[in-house]
């Protein structure tokens, strides 16, 4: 049987895989990990590196996912018109989804359009131009996924899963993971077999707090997305399948995920489900 | 929601001076239920639309709106879109004689090259029952944590009180 170590990070669960126990000393490199990536990027601690940029903006030694992070919302941002946007995090937080999780419903607030000129990164540093808050949300759980994967990989023999919870990667397998259907948690949608590979899930019913009021928002508008319900992308990183899974809320999603060849899934609020061309998931239809 | 960033287009441009003054007579008045109404409605759209116009033929003795053709073109977002609707009305003698909405064409060509992009539509979904389909994980939206579950919770509690 497979060992399984389950632990709670960046406000979600993950459950770590591996055919033999890992040690202490493994488990804490993990941990470690985990948390300096909750230390640059987390929105909901005042001391991380983005909170600290977003009252004022101002520079920061270049944190070490930056560039590859922000260089993929470019084409998130091009591939959906603007409605992928990583300075997205003051619209998330009128809507209640805040650093004190006051939940609180303060109205639509579009995220700042012109993001590629007031964020520039470089070999040395990030610069943020005037108050703004950076949220990577849309392919940040993704990435540390993969940077998960990649510690353990080298270091432990057989089949790795890094399952963050709707994100998740793996090293070896194949590995059967059910299409969790987004209006009954007891069933799925379909089946995916996921070989050295990575699947990540997004979908709006879980994080939401109010009418129509949940985590995935429109950054042209700031309003939540209305017309899908839920995504899945299987790529074979988990921050391109994670990115893949948040672009498909909105139109152009499909065509770059055409572009990245990533696999995908998903099913729209009125319960229709549509699927990539030679899609490999076995779906219940 | 409704923005309207469009500069008026004269459907006409031989009677220019008269449709000057038709244009600032108008303005005055633009938010006037009826002309919002006659608007918005066919389109399905939100009521807010301001709609600024061009008049094209000289004032009619006694009515609030000079006789002519309108044209105003808006833009609303939704979650999903930026979507332009123009709106075309007639008006004679402050009755409004005809109404033409049309949608903004480019995203129905968008919608339909898009749609190269999709490999399959099912209607209906039923699923199965994730006990009887033998896999080793589910993969949905990210559970939350016990802080989230915690905020919600209270919410709503005080939702009920």
């Amino acid at each position: 049987m497979p060992e399984l170590w389950r632990f709670e990070a960046i406000g979600t669960r993950w459950e770590i895989e591996t055919a033999e126990l890992l040690g202490a000393s493994l488990r804490d490199e993990v941990g470690a990990l985990i948390a300096g990536f909750d230390a640059t990027w987390s929105r909901f601690r005042a001391d991380s590196v983005v909170m600290r940029l977003a009252a004022a903006g101002g520079s920061a030694a270049l944190p070490a996912d930056a560039a590859a992070m922000l260089d993929l919302y470019r084409e998130l941002d091009r591939a959906t018109g603007g409605a992928v946007n990583p300075l997205v995090g003051e619209s998330l937080a009128r809507r209640g989804y805040d650093a004190g999780l006051s939940l609180a419903d303060a109205g639509a607030v579009p995220a700042p359009g012109d993001w590629m000129s007031r964020l520039a990164w470089d070999g040395a540093e990030l610069r943020l131009d005037g108050a703004a808050t950076i949220d990577v949300g849309a392919l940040g759980k993704g990435r540390l996924v993969d940077l998960v994967l990649a510690l353990l990989a080298p270091r432990v023999d057989g089949t790795v899963v890094v399952d963050a919870s709707g994100d998740l990667a793996v090293r070896g397998g194949p590995v059967r993971v059910g299409l969790e259907h987004p209006y009954d948690a007891t069933r799925a949608i379909g089946v995916v077999e996921v070989t050295d590979a990575a699947l990540c899930a997004s979908a709006t019913n879980r994080r939401a707090w109010g009418e129509g009021l949940h985590h995935v928002l429109d950054a042209r508008t700031g309003v939540p997305v209305r017309r899908i319900a839920a995504t899945w992308a299987l790529a074979p990183r988990a921050m391109h399948a994670d990115a893949a899974a948040t672009a498909l809320f909105f139109d152009g999603g499909p065509q770059l995920a055409a572009e990245w060849g990533v696999d995908w899934v998903r099913m729209t609020t009125d319960g229709r489900v549509e699927w990539s061309p030679g899609g490999r998931a076995e779906l219940f239809v | 929601m409704i923005r309207t960033n469009a500069v008026p287009r004269p459907v006409r441009t031989a009677a220019a001076l008269a449709g000057v003054a038709g244009m600032l007579a108008l303005a005055g008045c633009a938010t006037d239920a009826t002309v919002a109404e006659n608007t918005a409605t066919p389109s399905g759209a939100s009521t807010s639309s301001a709609p600024s116009a061009a008049a094209t033929e000289s004032p009619a003795t006694g009515s609030a709106y000079t006789d002519g053709t309108y044209t105003a073109e808006g833009s609303y977002q939704t979650p999903e879109s930026v979507e332009k609707v123009s709106v075309t009305l007639t008006l004679e003698g402050d009755v409004v004689t005809d109404v033409e909405v049309t949608g903004d064409p480019q995203a129905r060509e968008s919608q339909q090259y898009q749609s190269q992009f999709i490999g399959g539509i099912a209607d209906e979904v039923v699923g199965k029952s994730i006990d009887d389909i033998s896999v080793s994980r589910v993969a949905g939206s990210s559970l939350t944590s016990g802080g989230f579950n915690k905020a919600v919770e209270e919410i709503k509690s005080e939702a009920a009180a």
